[in-house]
């Protein structure tokens, strides 16, 4: 018998949602430098990380809404609200630094094209590098977010009201122990 | 290609696609009525709200009196941030059915000293009881809304506490040192002197919501 899970509420997505821009923006540097590497399919590859950044910071611009409706129902302490207002004021600027490096990726990508000048394969070769020094920075402060919102969770247990089997009216096989969000 | 899209295949994908979608649904659909304890700990504290809204602007008036302008701006921020708390208890009471109904209680005024004493004593019982309490029932019944404005009012009212503390312990050196300033989130009530943030730490929106009260 096929269950299908409940459909998650818009705070109730932020667990879910948060895995996109790690896993996306992440792996997106590994396709930049295969782009530098191959010749045959350089672009392809180009492409692909493209694909990949714009994927990861939608993701980031969901996880952001998403987490702060998930916030406002979240168990609140002092050194909890400390934590929580860092993650919130990390994952912002997680959310300007991703949405201008991949404008950037695009510009490097599509720039010479609209302007009708081509570059170089070794000027294009070195602009990509910087561009990945960069983009290090980006992921540094994504590890920074995404490790705020792991203590946030595992260190202080404050978990989204995320709906269980019996909550939603569903049968529960097994019987669930109460979340650290309902401690108090 | 063409074969394996062709319209019997595509008409079965798109139908399996929708059954799929339905029976989603279908299993997403709440399935509880009202929760009776959560209507009536909103109840209790919207009355408690309301109550402290009228507490605190005669105890404003009783400071101005006395010449402690800045201990009045205090509680005319704090009454203003209950008076929002009141307000969102009273959104999610009419969403859950019921109607709002406070029994407004002539404040018993007494010096500004023993009225910010009075009023620690409040704002303490409702951070470290009465919303705590709350919150665990709401929780248990995951009704969302009730969570998020017993949350926004536990927060704001710590924030008080933690605002009247400061004002006595430096009372003697308020007499007659003019109004102060206080700045009060219109969304969830928080209550702080100075926006040095973008964001309301509380509810997360924009500084812009915030107003001024002297």
């Amino acid at each position: 018998m096929i269950e299908f899970p409940p459909i998650p509420s818009w705070d109730g997505l932020h667990p879910l949602i948060i895995h996109f821009p790690v896993g996306l923006l992440l792996v997106a540097p590994v396709f930049i430098i295969l782009s530098l590497v191959s010749k045959r399919s350089g672009r392809a590859y180009a492409m692909a990380a493209l694909i990949l950044m714009l994927l990861g910071t939608a993701a980031v611009f969901v996880a952001v809404s998403t987490g702060e409706a998930a916030g406002q129902l979240a168990e609140r302490t002092p050194e909890i609200n400390r934590v929580l207002t860092h993650h919130e004021e990390l994952a912002e600027t997680t959310r300007i630094v991703f949405s201008v490096l991949t404008a950037a990726f695009a510009l490097i990508l599509f720039g010479p094209k609209l302007l009708k000048r081509e570059l170089g394969r070794v000027p294009s070769a070195v602009l990509t590098l910087i561009f990945l020094v960069l983009y290090m920075a980006g992921a540094l402060v994504l590890s920074n977010t995404a490790h705020n919102g792991g203590t946030l969770v595992h260190g202080y247990g404050v978990h989204a009201l995320v709906d269980t089997p019996a909550a939603t009216g569903q049968a529960a096989a097994a019987p669930s122990a109460p979340s650290a969000f309902e401690r108090d | 290609m063409k074969t394996i899209l062709s319209r019997p295949v595509l008409t079965l994908t798109a139908a399996l696609l929708l059954g799929a979608l339905g029976a989603l649904a279908l299993t997403a659909a709440p399935a509880s009525s009202t929760p009776p304890k959560t209507l009536e700990n909103l109840q209790a504290a919207f009355n408690g709200e309301s109550n402290a809204h009228a507490r605190y602007l005669a105890f404003a008036q009783k400071a101005d009196e006395e010449g402690y302008g800045q201990v009045a701006s205090l509680f005319r921020a704090a009454a203003r941030a209950e008076e929002i708390h009141a307000a969102n208890h009273a959104e999610v009471i009419k969403k859950m059915g019921g109607a709002p109904t406070a029994d407004i209680q002539k404040p018993e005024v007494k010096s500004t000293r023993e009225n910010l004493e009075a009023a620690i004593r409040g704002e303490s019982y409702e951070r470290d009881t009465m919303y705590p309490d709350f919150l665990k029932v709401a929780r248990q019944e995951r009704n969302r809304d009730a969570i998020q404005t017993f949350n926004y009012a536990k927060t704001a009212e710590a924030e008080h506490a933690r605002l009247y503390g400061n004002a006595l312990q430096n009372l003697d050196s308020m007499k007659g040192a003019g109004k102060g300033t206080y700045y009060v989130c219109t969304i969830c009530g928080y209550t702080t002197t100075k926006l040095d943030f973008a964001k309301c730490p509380s509810c997360f929106n924009p500084v812009d919501k915030y107003v001024q009260v002297d």
